[in-house]
C-alpha cells in the first residue's frame, strides 16, 4: 500500500475514534451544561429580584422597540409570583474601565430597585472588580426608581449608592447601566 | 526505574515550572487566586495522565512519521472532555479559567511528556509520570496562586486573613505581579538547588 | 466594536503577552536577540492572520451548521498544525530567502498559544470576518511589540552584573513584570 495513504488512514482512524469519544461525552454533558446554565441564570435573577418565582422573557416586539431607544439593552424578563407580575429584570451592557460590563438590574412593580448584579466584566482586579462584591451591589437595594442614582463615599441620601474606592470609572459605568434600566422601567414598563 | 523515583522526578527534581520552565502561559494567567491555581493544576494533571495513558498504549501502533499530529489529537480529545465536564459541574471555575482550558492543548508540558516519556515507556510508568509532572505543575500553581492572593487581596481560598484596615498590594493580582513573583520564586528555587548540589558533591 | 478600538485594545491595553499571558514560551525563549525576535514576530503575524481566517470559515461554515461546536479545539489545533506545515512547504519551494530567515521559527509556532488563543477568542467575542482579521493582526503586532521590546532590554542585560540567583529566566521574568507595569498605563484607553 502507498505509504502516504497508509499514514493518512491511521491518522484518520485516530481522529475518527476521538470524534466519536467526544460525541459520546458531549451527549452525556450537554444536558447537564444546559441545566447548569439555566440554574445559574435563574439564581442570578432570583438574587436580584427575590420576590420573583417564574421569569419569562418580555414580548419580543416590545423588547425590539425598547432596543431602538436604548441600544445597549441585552434582554428583559418579566418576573411572576403565581400569576401576578411582580417586577422586571433588565440586562444591559456599558463601557467600563477595562472593557464592556454586563449588568442585570431587578426592579419591582412597586417602583423599587430590588438588586443589581455585575455579570461579565474585565475590570481591574482588586479595584473595579469590587463592583461584583456585595457591599457595592447591596447599596443599590431598595432605591426608588424615580430619582437619578449617584454615588457617594458614605451614602446617606435616598438616591446615593456606595462609590468604589479608586474606581470612579467603574462606579459610573455601573451607575449608567442601572440608571438607564431605571429610565426604561419608568418610560416603557411601568403602567 | 522505580515508580516512586519517576514520581519524584516529575514532582520536584524536574518540576515543569521551576526547573523546566515550560507551560508558563497558564501559570501566569490563572494564578490570581489559590483556588484558580489549584483547579487549573488539577485540570492539567487530568489531561496529562489521560494522554500519557493512551499514548503509551498506542506507542507501538502509531507510526513514527505521524506521531506528533496523532499525539495532538489524543491531547485535544482529553482537553475537550475535561472542558465539557468542568462546564457541566463546576461552572464558576470554568468561567474563572476561561480560555486557558482549551489552551491546555498547546501547553508544551503535555506534548513534551508524550514525546519524551509516554511514547517510550510502559503504561503504568507513564501514568505515574503524568501524575508526578501534573502534581508538580499543580504545586507550582498553588504556591504562586496562594502568594498572589495573600499579597494582592489579603485572603487565601477566599477567606480574609487580615483586618479590614490592611491594604493589600494590588499589583500582585494584576499581570505585573505574576511575572515578578514567578521570577523571584524561580530564583529562590535555583538557589536552593545549587546549594543542595554543592553540599552533595562535597 | 470598531476596528480601531480592536487594534488599540489588542496591541496596547490587552497586550497578548503582557496582560493576557498568551505566548509566554516564545516570549522568553527567543527574546535573547532583537534579530530573532523580529523574525519570530513576522512569522507569527503571518500564521495568526491566516489561521484566524481559516478557523473562522470552518467555525461558521462547518461546525456551527452541523452542531459540532464541541469539536472546536481539536479541529482548530489540527488546522493550525496543518497550516504551519503547509506554509513551511510553500515557503521552501517559492522563496528560499524567506524560508532561511523564518523557517526555523515555523515549527515552534504550532505550540504558540497566541495562534490557538486568537482563533478561539475571535469566536468567543462574536467577531465578524473583518473584526477577526483586525483582531488577529492586532494580536500579532502586540505580541511582536512585546517580544522586540524585551529582546532589546535583554541584549543590554548581558553586559550587566545580574545577581547570580537571578541570572537567566528570573531576571527576564522580572523585566517582563516591569514592562507590564508600563503597559498598565494604557488601561482605560478603550
Amino acid at each position: 500500500m502507498n505509504e502516504t495513504l497508509k499514514l493518512g488512514l491511521i491518522l484518520f482512524i485516530i481522529t475518527a475514534i476521538s470524534a466519536s469519544v467526544l460525541a459520546v461525552s458531549n451527549n452525556i454533558t450537554a444536558p447537564k451544561i444546559a441545566e447548569a446554565d439555566k440554574l445559574a441564570d435563574q439564581k442570578a435573577k432570583t438574587e436580584i429580584l427575590p420576590q420573583g418565582e417564574d421569569f419569562r422573557p418580555l414580548d419580543e416586539e416590545r423588547v425590539n422597540e425598547i432596543k431602538k431607544e436604548y441600544p445597549n439593552v441585552l434582554e428583559i424578563f418579566e418576573a411572576y409570583k403565581g400569576e401576578n407580575l411582580v417586577g422586571y429584570t433588565i440586562k444591559n451592557v456599558v463601557k467600563g474601565y477595562g472593557g464592556d460590563i454586563e449588568i442585570m438590574t431587578g426592579i419591582s412593580t412597586e417602583g423599587k430597585i430590588t438588586g443589581i448584579k455585575v455579570l461579565n466584566h474585565s475590570e481591574t482586579p482588586g479595584l473595579g472588580e469590587n463592583a461584583t462584591k456585595s457591599y457595592f451591589s447591596d447599596s443599590f437595594r431598595d432605591k426608588p426608581v424615580d430619582e437619578e442614582l449617584v454615588s457617594a463615599k458614605e451614602p446617606k441620601g435616598d438616591n446615593e449608592v456606595q462609590a468604589l474606592t479608586s474606581a470612579t470609572t467603574t462606579t459610573n459605568a455601573v451607575l449608567d447601566g442601572v440608571n438607564s434600566a431605571r429610565e426604561i422601567y419608568n418610560s416603557k414598563l411601568a403602567d | 526505574m522505580k515508580l516512586s523515583k519517576i514520581f519524584y522526578n516529575g514532582f520536584i527534581k524536574e518540576n515543569p515550572i521551576f526547573v523546566q520552565l515550560i507551560g508558563m502561559c497558564s501559570v501566569l494567567a490563572v494564578t490570581t487566586s489559590a483556588i484558580n491555581g489549584l483547579a487549573m493544576g488539577l485540570a492539567v494533571t487530568g489531561v496529562l495522565v489521560g494522554s500519557n495513558l493512551v499514548i503509551s498504549l498506542l506507542r507501538k501502533v502509531i507510526p513514527e512519521k505521524i506521531r506528533i499530529p496523532a499525539f495532538v489529537v489524543v491531547i485535544a480529545t482529553f482537553v475537550t472532555i475535561v472542558e465539557m465536564f468542568m462546564k457541566a459541574y463546576t461552572q464558576d471555575l470554568y468561567n474563572a479559567l476561561g480560555i486557558f482550558i482549551p489552551l491546555i492543548v498547546v501547553n508544551c508540558i503535555i506534548l513534551a511528556r508524550a514525546e519524551a516519556f509516554a511514547s517510550k515507556n510502559g503504561v503504568l510508568a507513564s501514568i505515574v509520570d503524568g501524575l508526578g509532572m501534573g502534581l508538580g505543575y499543580t504545586l507550582a500553581l498553588l504556591i504562586l496562586g496562594s502568594l498572589r492572593e495573600i499579597l494582592g487581596a489579603g485572603s487565601i481560598f477566599g477567606k480574609q486573613l487580615f483586618s479590614p484596615s490592611f491594604e493589600p498590594a494590588l499589583i500582585f493580582i494584576m499581570p505585573p505581579g505574576a511575572f515578578i513573583l514567578l521570577g523571584i520564586l524561580i530564583a529562590i528555587f535555583n538557589t536552593i538547588r545549587k546549594k543542595k548540589a554543592t553540599t552533595e558533591s562535597n | 466594536m470598531s476596528i480601531f478600538t480592536i487594534l488599540i485594545s489588542t496591541i496596547f491595553v490587552n497586550n497578548f503577552v503582557l496582560a493576557r499571558f498568551l505566548g509566554i514560551c516564545p516570549f522568553l525563549g527567543v527574546s535573547n536577540k532583537t534579530e530573532t525576535a523580529t523574525g519570530m514576530s513576522i512569522a507569527v503575524t503571518f500564521v495568526v492572520t491566516l489561521s484566524s481566517i481559516i478557523t473562522y470559515g470552518i467555525q461558521k461554515g462547518l461546525l456551527e451548521p452541523f452542531g459540532l461546536e464541541y469539536l472546536q479545539t481539536i479541529v482548530f489545533i489540527l488546522v493550525i498544525a496543518a497550516l504551519v506545515q503547509f506554509v513551511e512547504m510553500v515557503m521552501k519551494k517559492t522563496s528560499p530567502t524567506l524560508y532561511s530567515a523564518l523557517g526555523v521559527y515555523l515549527p515552534l509556532i504550532t505550540t504558540n498559544c497566541v495562534v490557538l488563543g486568537v482563533a478561539i477568542l475571535n469566536i468567543q467575542e462574536g467577531y465578524n470576518l473583518v473584526q477577526t482579521i483586525f483582531n488577529a493582526v492586532g494580536a500579532s503586532i502586540g505580541f511582536g511589540l512585546a517580544l522586540v521590546l524585551i529582546s532589546g532590554v535583554r541584549e543590554e542585560l548581558e553586559f550587566n552584573d545580574v545577581p547570580e540567583a537571578l541570572e537567566g529566566f528570573p531576571i527576564a521574568l522580572i523585566t517582563a513584570g516591569l514592562m507590564s507595569i508600563a503597559f498598565l498605563g494604557f488601561n482605560g484607553l478603550v
